[in-house]
């Protein structure tokens, strides 16, 4: 055991810097058991990957087959909620295995092919420069709130073709159900008013496109109805994961990146070089440097035998770390600097294997675009509060700055 | 006769997302790293193969006229 090291994934060293917490452990112990969260951890990029890569010893149906308790608990009084909570959550495609998974993630793979987005380049483009242009004049910006929030939020809301007067409504509809993985008491109450508020309102919507489908996002997962690969709870749940994964994960990659340009300048001045040469890249290096994503997790389908004497059992919890993994000194370079030149760079931002993100290429289109412009536009940022002050939402698996204050040079 | 193809995986940039395995499961499979190779580059349609390399999300397939070298995908 790593000395210093603890259990509490939510202490306040570990929520700051998950790099030196997950590090620590992914140098001495990178399969290690979490006794209070009663869960394996992997922090290696090898054990990682291989664990990734294997779905028939790590099940995706997390939320039917993880039967434990809550952790950190929850009231006594919720726990019929989040028993509602579980059965709602395991009819989104993400949550199934083997060729039930491939089938309903084919409802709407074809939708985020790299060919197919690319064709949203433009309206990309013509958002960041909306957004930029109202915030340019007062120099300054809270990133998350007034550039990578709207950014992200107005183009999964305008590819679902969400009617665009009910968009703030809904906005702040999803915002009830961000504390999920967290360890408020409370969320699993907010998470379930967030889930039927939105449910409620899309309904009806859902129903109309399911009649009568246009080319939209929405559309394509009504068709899955249509086809007979989902039910219209099916249809209801991957609606609200799109809106909501859509946007809460790349809003994350925007202030995340902003953060890391601000404390390595040498590196936004390299980008401001060229950005359309260096913008692949430097966001590749984004993702890896400080990912949006920070765990995922799975449960063990039976007994495996994960290396170094260590033996995951059948049913337990199983948490891959990617904040770790994307810092392990044997696959990366100086893996705590960052370098937009590094090349080749096979972070797991996006997981790896038959479940890598859906929406990997629009979250990599989104920050070509902003990242470019902001290097066209700006010659630094300077954070206009002490680094050491910055906060993070409390959670397990995502890396939320709750606030970015920069000024623009 | 349908013509040749040379069919090209970039294992620096697949991550095993077995798309390809799902499109044209004739063609593709994947291999003990859990990447994707290529069983028999004539297994499937040419359409069929081409729509499996669209729909890598990493665009890690190459396909070409074995012939020609000309490019047909990306």
């Amino acid at each position: 055991m790593p000395h210093h090291a603890h259990d509490d994934l939510f202490a306040p060293d570990a929520i700051r810097d998950p790099y030196g917490y997950f590090g620590a452990w992914r140098s001495e112990a990178p399969v290690h058991w979490n006794e209070q969260y009663q869960m394996w951890v992997v922090t290696s990029y090898e054990r990682l990957v291989w664990t990734a890569r294997h779905p028939e010893y790590f099940s995706s149906e997390v939320a039917l087959r993880d039967s434990r308790p809550p952790a950190p608990t929850i009231p006594e009084e919720d726990m019929e909620l989040f028993a509602a909570v579980r059965h709602w959550m395991a009819a989104r495609f993400t949550q199934n295995d083997g060729a039930k998974h491939k089938e309903k993630r084919k409802v709407v793979h074809g939708y985020f092919t790299p060919k197919a987005m690319e064709t949203w380049r433009p309206l990309v483009r013509q958002t960041v420069n909306d957004l930029l242009d109202e915030l340019q004049g007062a120099g300054r910006m809270d990133v998350m709130h007034d550039f990578a929030t709207p950014l992200t939020y107005s183009i999964i809301a305008g590819l679902m073709d969400i009617p665009p007067t009910d968009r703030a409504f809904v906005k702040e509809l999803c915002g009830q159900m961000c504390g999920f993985d967290g360890n408020d008491p409370s969320r699993i109450r907010d998470y379930a008013a967030g889930v039927q508020a939105v449910t409620d309102y899309l309904a009806p919507i859902v129903a109309e496109r399911v009649r009568d489908p246009g080319d939209d996002l929405l559309s394509v997962i009504c068709k899955g109805e249509i086809m007979g690969a989902y039910t219209r709870d099916e249809v209801l749940a991957n609606a609200l994961l799109l809106l909501v994964a859509g946007h809460e994960t790349t809003n994350d990659l925007v202030s995340n990146g902003v953060l890391a340009f601000a404390q390595h300048s040498d590196q936004f001045d390299l980008l401001r070089t060229d950005p359309e040469g260096r913008i692949v890249g430097a966001v590749e290096e984004v993702l890896r440097y400080d990912s949006p994503l920070k765990s995922i997790q799975r449960v063990a389908t039976q007994d495996v035998d994960m290396g170094d004497g260590q033996r995951v059992g059948k049913d337990d919890r199983v948490r891959w770390v990617i904040s770790s993994a994307n810092r392990d000194p044997e696959v990366f370079e100086d893996p705590d600097g960052m370098d937009i030149t590094r090349d080749p760079n096979p972070h797991v931002a996006f997981g790896s294997g038959v479940h890598h993100c859906l929406g990997a290429t629009l979250a990599r289109l989104e920050g070509q675009e902003a990242f470019a412009e902001l290097a066209r536009r700006f010659e630094g940022f300077e954070l206009e509060t002490d680094p050491d002050r910055l906060e993070y939402r409390p959670s397990v698996g995502q890396r939320t700055l709750l606030n970015l204050p920069v000024s623009m040079q | 006769m349908a013509r040749q193809l040379k069919i090209t995986v970039d294992y620096n940039v697949c991550v095993g997302n077995a798309m390809c395995e799902t499109f044209a499961e004739n063609t593709f499979g994947l291999n003990e790293d859990r990447q994707s190779y290529v069983k028999d580059a004539a297994g499937d349609p040419e359409e069929t193969i081409i729509e499996a390399a669209e729909n890598c999300p990493v665009t890690a397939i190459t396909v070409e006229d074995a012939e020609t070298g000309e490019i047909l995908f990306p």
